[in-house]
């Protein structure tokens, strides 16, 4: 099977390979139409043109917006009340920025996000291991996993003002509660997931049942339960909004709560101002999150995971404290094949 | 009960002694000598051994998914001793058609699930049944098991920092260890399994069991990833550390050369439900891998084993 010497359109023409063309080691790679190229399936664009491309897609949104909304107000396409002109929307943040506080704002808003998953983490990875662990844990959560995984949330809002009052607390606690149970399920999904062989050589290793589960079974999970974690708190920062959209009585305050007022008092171009910035932070914490889940887990993704080493160093600081402390037993008889582990 | 007839040295000069034709061995009364090893008549019992042996199979049967639809009898009537031999251990190599329970027989001598426990018979080291995985059973697997999240240093001191070993004491053993297994201390102690080769790993894992000095060393086909040299570079490797842990160790490979040449005893398994149809006593390798496989003896015995092993993988 030979292939036809392609001629590339403007290029220098290559002399034809004779009979079977053999590869050269310092010979560059076959060229093939840029048409090809470009539609390959699967295939790379150079960065340049991703970027291009990008900045045209922009481009086209924004002239559809100034085309939408150009024009005295009433004889615009899209009326004012709804969509604003680009100039007007971008001239309204500096208003945005210091009268509405965004700032002060966004920062409400997150604290409750991390609070919120943060108390999930710290009921729902526990669970989550004990449940990956041990069958009967998995058996007595399986109820609530499913409540918790497939109850509509926004229906749960109402409850939680009743439990929680209208305070912090109830933001919060709507975070927990909308995370919590897929942190469970999915912790001790990444616990069954480990493979059998790492479980089997640590038996043969002389390790107990405890240290199978601190030292092989948690650890060799980790991986998997910060990804699916980075995954849900892009979800916990989509139910906040939610939670600051409503209000009853109080200080609401968060980005969810400059929407909601804007939108009764007619700000419609800080909605839409507020709209465009939330994806920017969504996609910042995004980065940061991926950052550290890097720097954890180098043997996952590469890279020097200093964060990795400095946890390791902590580790091994902490048992020589412990070990200065606490003069422990070393057990210097191996276990025989029929005698009891303690 | 007969005595095994004691090996006798080989011509390693004139090729195939006394010129015995292949189906004439076959049909002959053993036990027969056939170049570096001699097929015992039969496959000795626990029984027929004075002392209880470090590993012993009184009629073992393993049927996994016993009373379901899919049950499936692996292997069956196994019976075998090994001998305790005080200070130096033999080295038992396991040969058989894939599937024939071979990886059956060293879980269950390892107590892992779910081969662990037999369906019948009794599974016994050192005289005891045995009841559950311990470090007195090392093992090292095929695929590579290293831990991704420890370094080397900590991937070979595992099981001393399970025993409670103090820091300081668990890494300078591990550090002897890195080292005798033909890995750089200097280079390769902070490195993760992922930056490691796939012999690389296998030294690990057997530096990793090897610190915690068992007297029963279970390896299946350990080296059936790697390329055909550092195949034979670990086998010089093994050899050499062996003679320094005086282990027992049952060795489970595909490679008929791998098995006579490291072993001092080959088991060679029938076809499913697995039982041990014959022993072989053979050579130990007390020259380089390379150089012994060589040579026409040994390849004699290769060659009659791989013969059987045909036959059984035609007969399925
Ligand atoms: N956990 C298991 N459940 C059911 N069947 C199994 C299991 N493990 C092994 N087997 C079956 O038992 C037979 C022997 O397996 P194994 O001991 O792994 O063979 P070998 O190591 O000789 O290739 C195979 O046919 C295999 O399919
Ligand atoms: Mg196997």
């Amino acid at each position: 099977m030979t292939k036809e010497p392609e001629s590339i359109p403007g290029g220098a023409v290559r002399a034809a390979p004779p009979a079977l063309p053999r590869a050269q080691p310092s010979a560059p790679p076959p060229r093939r139409s840029p048409g090809r190229r470009l539609f390959a399936l699967r295939g790379d664009i150079p960065t340049w043109l991703h970027v291009v491309l990008g900045l045209a897609c922009i481009a086209l949104i924004f002239l559809a917006w100034f085309l939408a909304t150009v024009g005295e107000p009433e004889f615009r396409m899209v009326s004012p009340t709804v969509l604003p002109s680009p100039a007007e929307t971008f001239s309204s943040f500096q208003e945005l920025w210091f009268d509405r506080a965004l700032t002060r704002n966004l920062i409400v808003t997150l604290r409750r996000v991390v609070l919120g998953f943060a108390l999930a983490c710290a009921v729902g990875i526990p669970l989550g291991i004990l449940s990956g662990c041990f069958a009967l844990a998995q058996g007595l959560l399986f109820p609530l996993t499913i409540f918790g995984r497939n109850i509509p949330l926004a229906a749960l809002i109402p409850l939680t003002f009743t439990a929680f009052g209208i305070g912090e607390w109830q933001k919060v606690m709507f975070i927990f509660i909308a995370c919590v149970m897929f942190i469970v399920s999915d912790t001790a999904t990444a616990i069954r997931d480990v493979d059998q062989r790492y479980v089997d050589t640590a038996w043969t290793l002389g390790a107990k049942r405890r240290q199978i589960i601190t030292k092989v079974l948690v650890p060799l999970a980790m991986p998997a339960v910060f990804n699916s974690l980075r995954l849900l708190f892009g979800l916990a920062f989509g139910y906040i909004m939610l939670a600051e959209l409503v209000k009853l009585g109080g200080e609401v305050g968060g980005l969810g709560d400059i929407i909601r007022q804007s939108q009764r008092r007619g700000y419609i171009e800080h909605i839409w101002l507020v709209l465009l910035i939330i994806p920017f932070i969504a996609l910042a914490i995004d980065r940061t999150l991926k950052a550290i889940q890097k720097s954890l887990f180098p043997y996952q993704y590469g890279g020097h995971g200093l964060l990795h080493r400095a946890l390791r160093v902590v580790g091994h600081a902490w048992e020589d404290l412990k070990g200065v402390f606490f003069s422990r037993e070393v057990a210097t008889t191996q276990a025989g094949p029929g005698e009891e582990d303690a | 009960m007969s005595d095994p007839v004691p090996q006798d040295a080989v011509p390693q000069d004139d090729g195939p002694q006394d010129a015995v034709p292949q189906d004439a061995v076959l049909q002959d009364a053993l036990p027969q000598d056939v170049g570096v090893g001699t097929v015992l008549d039969h496959v000795r019992e626990p029984e027929e051994i004075p002392s209880a042996g470090i590993v012993s199979f009184r009629n073992v049967r393993k049927t996994y998914n016993v009373g379901e639809a899919n049950a499936f009898t692996a292997i069956d009537e196994v019976n075998f001793v090994v001998e305790d031999i005080e200070g130096k251990g033999e080295f038992v190599s396991i040969l058989g058609p894939s599937g024939c329970g071979k990886s059956t027989v060293l879980r269950l001598i390892a107590g892992l699930e779910p081969q662990h426990p037999p369906t019948v018979g009794e599974v016994r080291v050192m005289g005891r049944t045995v009841e559950r995985p311990g470090a007195d059973r090392g093992m090292v697997f095929q695929d590579y098991t290293s831990f991704d999240h420890r370094t080397v240093l900590d991937n070979v001191a595992f099981g001393l920092e399970c025993r409670g070993v103090p820091r300081e004491e668990r890494e300078e053993s591990a550090r002897h260890w890195i080292g005798r297994v033909g890995l750089s201390v200097e280079n390769d102690q902070l490195k993760y399994p992922h930056e490691l080769s796939g012999g690389m790993r296998q030294r690990v894992a057997i530096a990793r069991t090897l610190i915690l000095r068992p007297r029963i060393i279970l390896m299946d086909e350990p080296f059936g990833a790697l390329d055909p040299t550092t195949r034979l570079n670990m086998q010089d490797l093994l050899v050499d550390l062996w003679r320094e842990v005086e282990a027992t160790v049952f060795f489970v490979t595909h490679s008929i050369g791998e098995a006579v040449y490291l072993g001092d005893r080959v088991y060679l398994m029938s076809n499913s439900p697995g039982t041990i149809l014959e022993e072989l006593e053979v050579e130990p390798p007390n020259r380089p891998a390379l150089e012994m496989q060589r040579e026409v003896p040994f390849q004699e015995t290769v060659f009659y084993i791989r013969d059987k092993i045909a036959t059984l993988e035609e007969e399925r």
